[in-house]
């Protein structure tokens, strides 16, 4: 046995006004899980406590609350000291006990035809990976964009995938689908990654769903010029001014000892509209030994087509990109984007290892940079964070230079095609950041990615700075102390 | 009419719901029972829990026995499940069991239903414990969760109102007949519901047991409600211990380990690394009837061969990791979760109280003794005998699912009133909890040690008497409800204290060993097929155990 201290939600709507957290110290046995902890202080402490449950085996999803702030089914969680317990971001009834029916009553059903058909085995394996959803809403509690735009939320959109997959299945899911808000998803990968069953649905479900909607004519008309764009000049944002290719030799060499060498895939946001983020991010590699190698034939990674069911075109800019560095015999391909770092690793597959910059500047170690005395928050970037779970290393880089306060990592709404095709989505979740940010009381923002730093600007008075900037803003303070001392 | 709520302390008037059909219960029987009653008449179906995420049918994870193959037949599966339930089934049950079986699952199919398929076609099928041809179809290795899924689904076009997390407490009663019941909301307001004919699904009840796979609405409400309304039961003290239960972490022992993983390969060795099952049964080693099983791990695990955690070794690494992803995804997911990957370690399992094969004595209709009193599911009894066939009870909800709604929807429409003395009494009940003394979860603690120590695998008469005298002094303590929310916990207790005691009180009266009941201080020279005894039953009026003609 061990005690335990654990701060659990509390809220009785018929006679509180505000819920409040309550402390309970607890005796668990090894190995308890979330849901001991709570019958523990039901049966020894407060029998008024209210949560549900029922299998204790993860799988009817009755008991998913939030540990910590991430959605979590209580039986399969292990208890840790210190957690704190909350409900999903669903309307409160009690305590723990949300009203899941809004959203499991978006949930479609299938509906039978007059003939039966039994799916073929092919069928059926692509139905499976869909069907292990045990509607726990665990999803829906970590969707940003429902909580700001009306959306059924992953589980609905998984269900429609699946009957869309299904010969038994009679309606038109994929229209139903669209307007139960199908191109809101951020493609943030939150609802994928707390999901107890691993069910890939912004890839599985929400990605099929688009294609499946581009295919009768659904694609909205701004991701429609996307897509004509990148077939048109390769590039998904069009030209405003000197381009970062534009700017640099084919290969930039390090101004020390050469550490590693890595081709660099700059992508469409860093080269056209945040060409000198891009430059910074030079400078600082050729500072820490990096040589670096850029094709400059490589095209768009197809991301933004991916992201919006556009895939008509995506061998063409594959092959593309996949030859401009294999004909160099590059084996490391480095990102800036998280973007890009994210399709390249996850939808490509490449005959070379791709690494974000974080990645490739903590592998291979950097020189010191001066600090600053500045106050900054780190936003982590969806496709960085989830798509490719790169969570420390930019924190330990910035960290070398300012003070980092956290806020919690929600998606600014700049992703999956939202920015642009949902506007009036992506502006709320961009106030949804500033209001985390002021909340932070930090003077400046940094992020590692194109979307997010472009996004974010528009909704924040602070200044919004890439990793890299930041990094060479220490080494420009470093050098200028250096150059001081030696005029004095 | 008027009816007391506890919360606002107030008679309310607009309590009340009639239905033509009211379904208790919110498992595969009770969902697939208010499909099938919706089709005549205005069905209502009520669930302690949320529907599709209560009872025991999402948990389910082997699979469903059906004779699908040429190569297979309806008598082999009648033979199989008789001689695996110790020839106590009763016979009648069985065979609408096994022809009705393929039936149900094409519903199922047809509803949208995934199973794993074969290359050509058609539902796959995996070899599971005590059955002479692979008949048992899957999908995965979460077979019940895609049958309730898909029930579900269905149900929601039907038109069924459902009302979930209600309780109900008892059946209401106008003389012998059923014609509704009372329920507990969240608060503990009373809800009083009126029907033509009243479904008992609510399934079993070896929550009873310490140790135990059930959900946590495996609490015997039904079994409770029944028979405090006269009905009657039968074989109760035929418990099925699941032979494979995991053991750590404790707080979660008990929970089910697929017989799947048995069917797929794999091996039992206690912990000398000994296939222990060749001396025990030789021929059908792991894949023996559940009851031989878990007999063996019990005896292996008392004579000291057992692992520290208290358990044997249940072995899947010889199998290709491909196969143990593919056909064992839950159970590779949770023993992760728990810190074993199973393709790489033995997993540790123990036996477990796993089902309950008596319960209401029902005929081929799903009728109970009582006038418009129905039962499906693992609330009745008889349709497994002594001992379940793996695969059998999910068969058994589709079946007698439809079977019990198609009755109770039949059944004609009748005036609703509801006997107002039976009100006040469930209001006195639940009143009296708020001055009860002790919290229902210590006394509930209480009885699942004393169940699985005194009324567990082994048994013998002393302690039998001696855990019927403990349950008897835990039925005169008095629960205590900390507010009106709390008034279902304490009826839910009772319930439980009523189930065990009909356990034990079956299993005093059954003087052999049969099937899944082991009396130890009796010794018999017959074998099953050849005992002279039958049923036991158990009512408010009588109780005994049936004799029969030997041939």
């Amino acid at each position: 046995m061990r005690e335990i201290s654990v701060k659990v939600f509390r809220f009785d709507p018929s006679c509180d006004t505000t819920p409040h957290l309550q402390n309970y110290l607890v005796s668990v046995k090894e190995g308890a899980r979330v849901l001991h902890v709570l019958h523990a202080i039901h049966d020894e402490h407060d029998p008024s406590l209210s949560y549900r449950y029922c299998c204790g085996s993860g799988q009817c999803g009755s008991c998913a609350v939030k540990l910590n702030g991430q959605p979590v089914l209580a039986c399969m969680e292990e208890a840790r000291d210190e957690m704190i317990i909350e409900p999903l971001d669903l309307p409160i009834k009690k305590d723990l006990i949300v009203d899941m029916d809004p959203y499991l009553d978006r949930i479609s059903s299938l509906v039978p035809g007059a003939e039966f058909r039994m799916p073929a085995p092919d069928e059926v394996e692509a139905i499976k990976p869909l069907r292990s959803c045990i509607e726990c809403l665990a999803c829906v509690s970590a969707c940003p964009a429902l909580k700001v735009i009306d959306f059924a939320g992953p589980a609905a959109m998984r269900e429609d995938m699946r009957l869309s997959l299904d010969p038994r299945d009679t309606c038109d899911r994929v229209t139903e689908a669209v307007s139960e808000g199908l191109f809101t998803c951020t493609s943030c990968q939150s609802c994928w990654k707390v999901c107890p069953k691993n069910i890939e649905i912004p890839g599985k479900a929400i990605e099929k769903l688009r294609a499946l909607a581009n295919r009768k004519g659904l694609t909205l008309p701004r991701h429609e010029e996307v897509e004509k764009l990148v077939r048109e000049t390769g590039r998904s944002v069009d030209r405003t001014g000197t381009t970062f290719l534009e700017q640099v030799p084919e290969i930039l060499e390090p101004y020390g000892e050469v550490k590693a060498t890595v081709g660099f895939f700059v992508g469409c946001m860093y080269n056209m509209r945040l060409p000198q983020t891009a430059l910074d991010a030079m400078e600082v590699l050729r500072r820490n030994g990096i040589r670096v190698i850029i094709p400059k034939e490589q095209v768009c990674c197809g991301s933004p087509l991916i992201r919006t069911g556009q895939v008509e075109f995506l061998d063409t800019l594959k092959s593309r990109n996949i030859n401009a560095y294999v004909f160099r015999n590059i084996d490391t391909v480095m990102t800036m984007c998280a973007g890009c770092g994210s399709t390249l690793k996850n939808d490509y597959q490449t005959p070379f290892k791709v690494m974000d910059i974080n990645e490739v500047l903590l592998r291979y170690g950097i020189e010191p940079p001066a600090r600053l005395p500045v106050k900054a928050t780190y936003h982590d970037p969806c496709h960085l964070l989830r798509g490719q779970g790169i969570r420390t290393q930019p924190r330990e880089l910035i960290s070398k230079v300012v003070d980092l306060v956290e806020m919690p990592a929600i998606c600014c709404g700049s992703g999956g095609g939202v920015r642009s095709g949902m506007p009036q989505e992506a502006a709320a979740l961009g106030e949804n950041r500033r209001n985390e940010i002021d909340k932070t009381g930090a003077d400046l923002v940094i992020s590692s990615c194109p979307f997010c730093e472009f996004h974010i600007k528009e909704h924040t008075d602070k200044p919004v700075k890439n990793v890299a900037t930041v990094l060479l803003e220490g080494y420009r303070e470093k050098d200028r102390r250096t150059a001081q001392k030696e005029t004095c | 009419m008027l009816v007391y709520d506890a919360r606002t302390n107030k008679m309310h008037s607009d309590a009340v719901d009639t239905a033509h059909v009211l379904v208790i219960g919110s498992g595969g029987a009770g969902v697939r029972a208010a499909i099938e009653a919706a089709g005549y008449g205005e069905t209502m179906l009520v669930s302690k829990t949320l529907t599709g995420k209560g009872g025991c049918t999402t948990m389910a994870e082997g699979g469903y026995n059906a004779v699908l193959r040429e190569t297979d037949a309806c008598e082999i599966h009648y033979e199989d499940t008789l001689k695996g339930g110790a020839y106590l089934n009763d016979p009648d049950l069985v065979q609408i069991l096994v022809h009705e079986a393929p039936q149900r699952i094409r519903d199922l199919l047809e509803w949208g239903a995934v199973f794993d398929v074969t290359d050509s076609c058609e539902v796959a099928q995996r070899p599971f414990g005590g059955q002479r041809f692979p008949r048992t179809c899957y999908a995965g290795d979460r077979t019940g969760h895609e049958m309730i899924s898909t029930l579900v689904d269905r149900l929601h076009g039907t038109g069924v109102r459902i009302e979930n997390e209600v309780t109900v407490i008892s059946l209401l009663q106008e003389g012998q007949r059923v014609n509704g019941a009372i329920g507990l909301d969240r608060q503990g307001a009373i809800r009083v519901m009126l029907a033509d004919a009243t479904i008992l699904a609510t399934g079993g009840g070896t929550r009873i047991y310490d140790i135990s796979t059930n959900s946590s609405s495996g609490t015997g409400d039904g079994y409770a409600i029944g028979y405090n309304a006269s009905a009657e039961l039968i074989d109760m003290e035929q418990i099925q211990f699941h032979p494979t239960g995991a053991v750590y972490p404790y707080d979660a022992r008990g929970r089910l380990v697929t017989e799947a993983v048995r069917g797929e390969g794999g091996l039992l060795k206690n912990v000398e690394g000994e296939r222990f099952m060749k001396r025990y049964d030789p021929e059908r080693m792991e894949l023996s009837t559940r009851d031989v099983v878990a007999r063996a791990i019990a005896t292996e695990i008392l004579e000291g061969k057992g692992t520290k955690n208290g358990g044997v070794y249940l072995d899947v690494t010889h199998l290709p990791r491909s196969q143990i992803e593919r056909r064992l995804p839950v159970m590779l997911e949770q023993f992760l979760k728990f810190g074993i990957d199973i393709r790489d370690v033995p997993m540790e399992v123990a036996p477990t109280a796993h089902h309950i094969m008596g319960g209401l004595r029902i005929t081929t209709r799903g009728e109970t003794t009582l006038p418009c009193l129905y039962a499906c599911g693992e609330v009745s009894g008889g349709v497994h005998g002594a001992n379940r066939l793996g695969g059998n009870a999910l068969a058994e909800t589709q079946v007698f699912g439809k079977r019990a709604g198609e009755a109770a929807g039949r059944v004609k429409e009748q005036k609703k009133a509801a006997d107002q003395k039976m009100i006040e009494d469930a209001e006195q009940r639940i009143c009296t909890f708020l001055q009860g003394e002790v919290p229902p979860s210590s006394i509930a603690r209480s009885l699942q040690t004393t169940m699985w120590e005194g009324a567990g695998i082994f048994r013998n008469g002393p302690d039998l008497q001696k855990t019927l005298g403990i349950i008897r002094h835990l039925q005169t303590l008095h629960p205590k409800a900390a507010s009106p929310a709390n008034f279902a916990e304490c009826c839910i207790l009772q319930n439980m204290l009523t189930t065990a005691s009909l356990v034990v009180r079956s299993a005093l009266l059954r003087k052999e060993s049969r099937g899944a009941h082991l009396r130890r201080d009796i010794s018999q020279n017959w074998d099953p097929e050849h005992s002279p005894y039958g049923h036991t039953y158990l009512s408010l009026s009588r109780e005994g155990i049936e004799t029969r003609a030997v041939t």
